[in-house]
């Protein structure tokens, strides 16, 4: 089929994102929540769905829920409730998953995602805390499936967007600002391989200009956001040939084969699970007061595009350096912190985007043990734009030395080490007299017009003041010197 | 040795040194073997016991405060409790052999307190039964008649009680669990208010109606009881934060109460005559006292058994649901695959009523029905909450018959479960509105001289009237 068939349609996608907590407990007990362990080690009674036992909130869950729902401008219901969702599996140990159907503790809200250099805002239809299942596990023996219930009960937020993704890279923008605002706020690693976020993507394709929905399919489980982008650029193309050989898409859950690159049923709308959801009568709503929800509101960082507009209206940055820059919460503190201290703030992006994050690369360690405080690091700006040490020699000899001995002040080792620029003329019109005087041939061929040759002259002046000349000053010198 | 009726004489006659905790042990287990035939109990702890007993009483020898305040209480515990390291089963076939690894926060306060545990009480499976017919270990026989049945859930428990094989009982009341066999048994039975003590270690039938309730011969056994088991849990977010009276001690009650009757009731068609005539010389008798007595028209009667019905088994549905076979309990043998093992496990586990109450669940919380069925009950459940506090909001209590009728012939209901269900009727409106009630023994039927039980409602959290109000009535 041809490509502009394709582009007759557009693509619809709602996700559901499932964002893994880092509480030390589980939802509902006191077990640990941590990822692996050995298997069935991180697991009670409760756990286990025994005879007897209760869930209890752990309060941490419903922090978490709240800091990303402030992030995210949701409405925040101070009386949420918890429902059963019933269905039986294995790796369920209670026969239901606690959940929050009726009253989810954030309702509304917006992640900005960014698109090359803008950003648009995905409206979100709610955020609900939940609870993992276990894993099970069928490929290590041929006749058993095992079950690891370490996971189960371990605590969720869900967060569902309104279908208003368009593509596989605004998925890609959407996980990846999750990930990031996740990471920001410290309430999960984000790490999609552990699993510590998995999206279910509800995948549909309408004639452009159509205002209503195509009939949807979901992909489960997409736990990269290699194969989010594969599975969806299969699906979307599979309803488009489907649509255009006369036929319907019907309402599925899909799974996405990594392997053959293929989705596949899972089940048929007719198949689909009856949830049975009910209200929890384990557990009373969440009440929130105030002094909770203000404890939550000063917990927040500053959020990443609030970061960004920031870096490129006030300190001028390209697109590109706001975006490395905001990229986790620890480089963003770190620069701003840094511009708490100096006013070149251009520079002070460079000298972190191109020696600290590297640095850190290198090193694995973090940005607040790089050798250099701030103040040091601020007075090493200095000197570079008070133009008392060049840029290049800055970098490549002062930085360096001063990594070597970071308590030394960056002046006195620029002057130990006589990397000091000097505009002194009376020192730098003897040096040009020498370097004119030994190539006449040159500034012969520069009064006739090679004006390239100013070049050639300030190298010289730079070798012979072993790189201390100050370019301005030597440049205007050179240039009264040569004249005609 | 004598037969006791209540702690006080017991500790009184410890104390005197005229008896020891062991020897009473061993005077119970005594009991429980010539009454053997009623088949109260599903498993007795008798070296346990006696063991406990006699350290109990070393103990009390060189410090009698260390024995704690139940010290010579001897309690049986209906096999809906988890009792750590012990088998607790809900009366199944699914959960046989299944050791508990905690237990409940009600045997916790009482094993801490010196009471000890004889053995665990035959009920209905999972609590779901008027009879205690649906038990997977056979049914529990009234020993006032042992061709009748003792009444259920908790059946085992008011004939431990009934049969003098032990000095209390804990029960399970969901819809009338602990008051209709007690009414049944002749004896005292107390379900306290939804909350009022914790539900961690209680398996779970339905879960917003659940209440561990006290059978005993005195009120004040009854009180000391509820005043040791009740109180916030960290491990039961509904059990009710609110301080615990000393119920013990405050068991006078010396105004005049106001209590309302529902002429609904008292003329309803299922109502037995002789118990209705026991029902009017209560009545009579308290307006004799000088208490105020008062008809309070309740016009939701004959909706509360359908709307509980709706409910409980909404939510059994889902609380049994984690009896498949997969982690514990009874799996079957034959199933190779997972959906063969929670078809046949669960087929082969599960007995008649509790699948019946299972499938019931599934289908009013099910797409399509649930409006129809589980929200409309859940309506009427706030109708008749709302109607229940508001009649107690201006009386101190509710009057009500605790059954239709005294105990009925063993088998009688097995193939009707909705006549059972309907025998409820009376006791199901304390656990929808959440509120305490307390069955009190009012004398046997004229014809066939089987025990009659009253019953009264109190506001909720109110327990210490409802307890010292009843203390006037059964000294």
């Amino acid at each position: 089929m041809s490509n502009s068939i394709y582009e007759q349609y557009e693509t619809v996608i709602g996700l559901e994102v499932h964002v893994q907590l880092a509480t030390r407990s589980k939802a509902f007990c006191g077990d640990d929540a941590s990822f692996g362990g050995e298997p069935n080690t991180h697991v009670s009674a409760i756990s286990l769905g025994h005879p007897g036992t209760l869930p209890r909130l752990n309060k941490q869950q419903a922090a978490y829920a709240v800091r990303l729902g402030l992030a995210l401008g949701c409405r925040i219901d101070p009386a949420s409730a918890f429902d059963r969702k019933n269905y039986f599996y294995a790796d369920l140990p209670k026969g239901y998953q606690i959940t929050q159907d009726r009253r989810p503790i954030c309702v509304g809200g917006a992640l900005p995602i960014k698109l090359g250099e803008t950003w648009k805002e995905i409206r979100l239809h709610h955020i609900h805390m939940e609870e993992d299942a276990g894993k099970s596990i069928h490929d290590q023996d041929p006749r058993f499936s095992f079950i690891d219930l370490n996971r189960a009960g371990v605590p969720l937020l869900e967060v569902v967007t309104e279908p208003e993704l368009r593509s596989a890279e605004e998925v890609d923008a959407f996980m990846s600002g999750m990930q990031q605002l996740v990471r920001y706020l410290g309430i999960s690693d984000g790490n999609m391989e552990e699993g510590s976020m998995r999206c279910d993507c509800n995948v549909s394709v309408r004639r452009r200009g159509d205002t209503r929905l195509g009939e949807r399919c979901e992909i489960k489980n997409l736990n990269s956001m290699r194969y989010a982008r594969r599975a969806i650029a299969y699906e979307v193309k599979r309803q488009i040939d489907l649509i255009e050989a006369g036929g319907k898409v019907a309402q599925e859950t899909l799974h996405f084969d990594p392997d053959t690159g293929v989705t596949s049923p899972l089940r048929s709308k007719e198949d689909a699970h009856d949830y049975r959801y009910f209200p929890e009568p384990d557990l009373p709503p969440v009440l929130l007061d105030k002094i909770f929800l203000d404890a939550q509101e000063r917990a927040l960082p500053a959020l990443p595009w609030h970061l960004y507009v920031q870096f490129r209206n006030e300190y001028q940055l390209t697109d590109y350096d706001a975006g490395l820059l905001i990229e986790d919460r620890e480089t963003a503190a770190y620069f701003q912190a840094l511009c708490a201290q100096t006013p070149h703030k251009k520079a002070a992006a460079n000298l972190i985007i191109n020696k600290i994050l590297p640095w850190r690369r290198e090193t694995g360690a973090e940005l607040a043990d790089f050798p250099l405080t701030l103040p040091s690091l601020a007075a090493f700006l200095q000197l570079i734009d008070e133009g008392k040490v060049s840029n290049a020699i800055a970098y490549q000899r002062l930085l360096p030395a001063l990594m070597e001995n970071p308590s030394k002040a960056p002046l006195a080792l620029a002057q130990e080490l006589e990397l000091i620029q000097t505009a002194d003329t009376d020192l730098l019109g003897e040096l040009a007299d020498q370097v004119l005087a030994a190539n006449p041939d040159k500034v012969a061929a520069y009064k006739k017009g090679k004006t390239g040759l100013m070049g050639f002259f300030m190298g010289e002046m730079m070798r012979l003041s072993k790189g201390q000349a100050d370019p301005k000053t030597t440049t205007a010198l050179l240039a009264e010197k040569l004249k005609v | 040795m004598k037969s006791y009726a209540k702690l006080s004489d017991i500790q009184a006659d410890l104390r005197a040194g005229q008896i020891t905790c062991r020897q009473l042990v061993a005077f119970y287990l005594e009991q429980i073997a010539a009454t053997k035939h009623l088949n109260a109990y599903i498993e007795v702890y008798a070296d346990e016991a006696l063991q406990r007993a006699q350290s109990l009483d070393e103990r009390y020898a060189t410090d009698p405060a260390s024995a704690g305040r139940l010290y010579g209480m001897v309690i049986s515990i209906k096999d809906v409790i988890c009792y750590k390291d012990h088998q607790v089963t809900g009366g199944s076939h699914i959960l046989e052999g299944f050791t508990s690894l905690f237990s409940a926060t009600a045997v916790e306060r009482l094993l801490a307190e010196g009471a000890i545990i004889i053995g665990r009480t035959n009920c209905d499976e999972f609590a779901m039964g008027s009879t205690n017919e649906t038990s997977y270990y056979g049914p529990t026989k009234n020993a006032a008649d042992p061709s009748r049945i003792p009444g259920g859930s908790s059946g085992g428990a008011a004939v431990a009680v009934q049969a003098g094989t032990c000095l209390a009982a804990l029960g399970s009341d969901t819809g009338g669990s602990v008051r209709q066999p007690a009414a049944f048994c002749g004896v005292i039975g107390l379900k306290p208010t939804y909350g009022r003590i914790s539900r961690h270690g209680l398996l779970a039938y339905g879960s917003s109606f659940d209440q561990i309730g006290v059978f005993s011969h005195s009120i004040q056994d009854a009180a000391l009881l509820l005043e040791i088991m009740a109180g916030a849990d960290e491990y039961d977010s509904t059990a009710g934060r609110r301080p615990v009276p000393a119920y013990s001690q405050r068991l006078s009650f010396d105004r005049r109460a106001r209590i309302a009757y529902l002429p609904e009731a008292l003329e309803h068609p299922s109502l037995d005559p002789g118990v209705r005539q026991a029902c009017l010389q209560f009545l009579e008798k308290l307006t004799g006292a000088g208490h105020i007595v008062e008809p309070v028209s309740f016009e939701w009667l004959d909706y509360i058994i359908p709307a509980y019905y709706v409910l409980t088994t909404a939510e059994a549905s889902s609380n049994l649901a984690r009896y498949d076979g997969i982690r514990y309990g009874y799996r079957s043998a034959d199933a190779h695959n997972l959906e063969a093992a929670y078809r046949k496990s669960r087929s082969e586990g599960f007995g008649a009523e509790a699948k019946r109450r299972i499938m019931l669940g599934a289908f009013v919380l099910s797409a399509g029905y649930y409006d129809a069925y589980y929200a409309k009950a859940q309506q009427v459940r706030r109708l008749i909450r709302d109607t229940t506090l508001d009649i107690l909001s201006k009386y101190d209590f509710i009057f009500m018959p605790t059954a239709p009728n005294v105990a009925w012939p063993l088998g009688e209901t097995i193939d009707d479960p909705v006549a059972m269900y309907l025998a409820d009727i009376f006791t199901v409106q304390a656990n929808m509105a959440g509120i305490p009630a307390i069955a009190l023994p009012a004398g046997n039927h004229p014809d066939n001289g089987l025990p009659i039980g009253v019953q009264l409602m109190g506001a909720p959290f109110e327990e210490e009237a409802l307890l010292a109000f009843s203390k006037q009535i059964v000294p």
